[in-house]
C-alpha cells in the first residue's frame, strides 16, 4: 500500500528526493517549485517511510502526512446561493485540499428547504464518480434529519457537516458545529472543527481502502497514471489532467485521444482490458480499474 | 442593534444571531435598526423575522464628503465619488472636471459654490426598504420561499413570515402576537 505525504522545503538537492522516491517504486503526484520553495506530493511504499524521512531531514525540509491523499472528494451544498457559498463551503474544500484531497464542489439544483429538498439523477451520478462526498447542511436538526434522504441515495461513502452538535443529531458520519456561516472559518476553534471533519472523512475513506486491500485492483492508479503520461504527456499549463481516485482515475483528454488511452499497455495487458472506460458526466473520461480477481494478472 | 433569536435550539439561535449581525452590517443598516427579532420553527418549517427601523440616516451632502482647496474639491470619502461626479456633471456639465482620482476642479461663482456644498449626493432613505428586504432575504433560509409580509402600524419596520409550505392563518396570528410582545418589551435582547 502506498503512503501519500507532502514534502515542503527548499530547492537545494530536492531532485535527490525525487530520485529516491522513483528508485523505491514511488510516484510524484504533484510538484510545484515557487522560486526558492518546493512542494511535492509523494506516494511511496509505506515500509520505505524511514528512508524518505531521513532524506527529508538531510535536506532540511518538512514532511506532512496527507490522510486524504489520492482521493477526489465532492463537496455538496444545497445551492450555490449566498446562503451556502462561499462560507463555509470554500473553507471546507480548502481544508480538504490541505489534507491532500482533490476537491470538486456542487450546488444542488433543488437542494434547499426541508420537505422540498431533492437531488436529480444526474447530480447523483456525478457525485458517485468521486471517492467520497461531504454534504454541507445548515443549523436545524430537523432539516438535517430530513435531508439525510439525499445522502442515502448515493453509493459512495459520505459525511454530513451541520450545525447542531453530534450528540444531538443521531446520524452516522455526522460532524456538528459548522452550520451557516457568514465569515471565514479561520479562528482556532474553527480550524479544530475543520480538522475533526477531515479526520471523520479520513475514517470513512479508510473503510474503503480496507475493502480495496481485501479485493486488490489489477494495477495501482498511480502506476496507470504514469503509463498514461508516457503516451500523453501533460500539456503546458494544464492543471491536473489526471486525477487519481482510490479505485481508478479521471483523465481529462479530448475525444480523439480515447483510442490511444484504450491501447496503452499496462504490463502484458491493454488498459481497456483491465479498466472500464467511460465518459465522465463531469469532465474527461473515467477509468474504473477492475479487481485482479476479475481482470487477471497484468504481468 | 439588538438581536433576539428564539426557537431554533442553542446552536441555531447563536448562529442566526451572528448571521443577522453580519448581514445587516454588509447591507449598511446596523446603525439604523433598533432591534431584530427572529423566531425559528424548523419542525413546521416556519420562520418569522421582524425588524424595527430606528433613526433614519441623514442625507449625505457634498460638504460631508469633500474638502475645498481653492477652486478644487478633494474627495474624502471615495465610495461616493461616482455619485458625486454624476451629480456635478449633470448640473454644471463642462464647468466641473475631474483632474485626478480624488480631485475635482470647478469654474463656478462663489454663490454657486455655496449652493453646490448643500447638494444632496446620496439619501440613504431612498433605498432603505430595498436594502432591508435584501438583508431579510439573505437571513431567512433559502428554502423558505413562501413569504407573508406584515407591515408595522407606524411604518417603521416590517415582519415577514417565511416557509416552504403555505402559511396558515394560525401562524399569521401567532407572528403578530410574538412581534407585539417583543415590541411592547422594548426590543430584542
Amino acid at each position: 500500500m502506498y503512503k501519500i505525504m507532502m514534502f515542503s522545503g527548499g530547492v537545494y538537492k530536492f531532485n535527490e528526493l525525487q530520485e529516491i522516491v522513483e528508485d523505491i517504486g514511488g510516484f510524484i503526484l504533484q510538484s510545484m517549485v515557487m522560486q526558492t520553495e518546493t512542494m511535492m506530493h509523494l506516494a511511496f511504499p509505506a515500509e520505505e517511510e524511514p528512508r524518505i524521512k531521513a532524506k527529508v531531514k538531510e535536506l532540511g525540509g518538512k514532511l506532512k502526512d496527507l490522510p486524504l491523499g489520492g482521493a477526489e472528494i465532492m463537496v455538496v451544498v444545497p445551492s450555490l446561493g449566498k446562503h451556502h457559498a462561499v462560507y463555509p463551503m470554500c473553507d471546507i474544500a480548502e481544508f480538504l485540499r490541505r489534507n491532500g484531497a482533490i476537491t470538486d464542489m456542487m450546488g444542488l439544483a433543488r437542494g434547499v428547504g426541508k420537505r422540498i429538498a431533492q437531488m436529480t439523477v444526474e447530480e447523483k451520478a456525478i457525485i458517485n464518480e468521486c471517492d467520497a462526498a461531504v454534504f454541507v447542511f445548515g443549523d436545524f436538526k430537523e432539516c438535517i434529519e430530513e435531508k439525510v434522504k439525499l445522502c442515502e441515495m448515493i453509493d459512495v461513502p459520505y459525511i454530513i457537516v451541520g450545525g447542531p452538535s453530534a450528540s444531538d443529531v443521531d446520524l452516522p458520519h455526522y460532524v456538528g458545529g459548522v452550520g451557516r456561516r457568514t465569515s471565514r472559518m479561520n479562528r482556532k476553534e474553527d480550524i479544530e472543527k475543520l480538522n475533526e471533519m477531515a479526520m471523520a472523512l479520513a475514517d470513512v475513506l479508510e473503510e474503503k481502502r480496507i475493502e480495496l486491500e481485501e479485493d486488490p485492483l489489477s494495477a495501482s492508479p498511480l502506476f496507470i497514471k504514469e503509463m498514461i503520461e508516457m503516451i500523453l504527456p501533460p500539456k503546458v499549463a494544464e492543471e491536473l489532467p489526471i486525477v487519481i481516485h482510490m479505485d481508478g482515475l479521471r483523465v481529462k483528454v479530448e475525444a480523439e485521444d480515447e483510442e490511444k488511452i484504450r491501447d496503452i499497455e499496462i504490463g502484458k495487458r491493454k488498459l481497456s482490458e483491465i479498466c472500464e472506460i467511460k465518459k465522465s458526466l463531469y469532465e474527461g473520461y473515467l477509468l474504473e480499474i477492475l479487481p485482479e480477481a476479475v481482470a487477471g494478472e497484468i504481468f | 442593534m439588538e438581536i433576539k433569536v428564539e426557537g431554533g435550539g442553542e446552536f441555531a439561535n447563536a448562529s442566526y444571531t451572528n448571521v443577522c449581525n453580519n448581514v445587516f452590517r454588509d447591507v449598511g443598516l446596523r446603525s439604523n435598526i433598533d432591534w431584530v427579532y427572529m423566531y425559528c420553527n424548523a419542525a413546521e418549517h416556519v420562520f418569522i423575522i421582524s425588524i424595527k427601523i430606528g433613526r433614519a440616516p441623514s442625507p449625505v451632502k457634498v460638504w460631508d464628503i469633500t474638502l475645498r482647496e481653492g477652486n478644487k474639491l478633494r474627495i474624502t470619502k471615495e465610495e461616493y465619488a461616482p455619485k458625486l461626479l454624476a451629480l456635478l456633471w449633470d448640473r454644471y456639465s463642462g464647468r466641473v472636471q475631474q483632474e485626478s482620482r480624488v480631485i475635482i476642479r470647478f469654474e463656478l461663482e462663489e454663490e454657486e459654490v455655496a449652493k453646490l456644498n448643500e447638494l444632496v449626493v446620496y439619501d440613504p432613505k431612498e433605498d432603505l426598504t430595498a436594502r432591508m428586504l435584501d438583508g431579510i432575504d439573505r437571513i431567512l433560509p433559502e428554502g423558505a420561499r413562501v413569504r407573508y409580509p406584515i407591515p408595522s402600524a407606524q411604518g417603521k419596520g416590517i415582519t415577514i413570515i417565511a416557509s416552504e409550505n403555505p402559511i396558515s392563518a394560525e401562524w399569521k396570528v401567532k407572528a403578530k402576537e410574538l412581534v407585539g410582545r417583543i415590541a411592547s418589551s422594548g426590543g430584542g435582547a
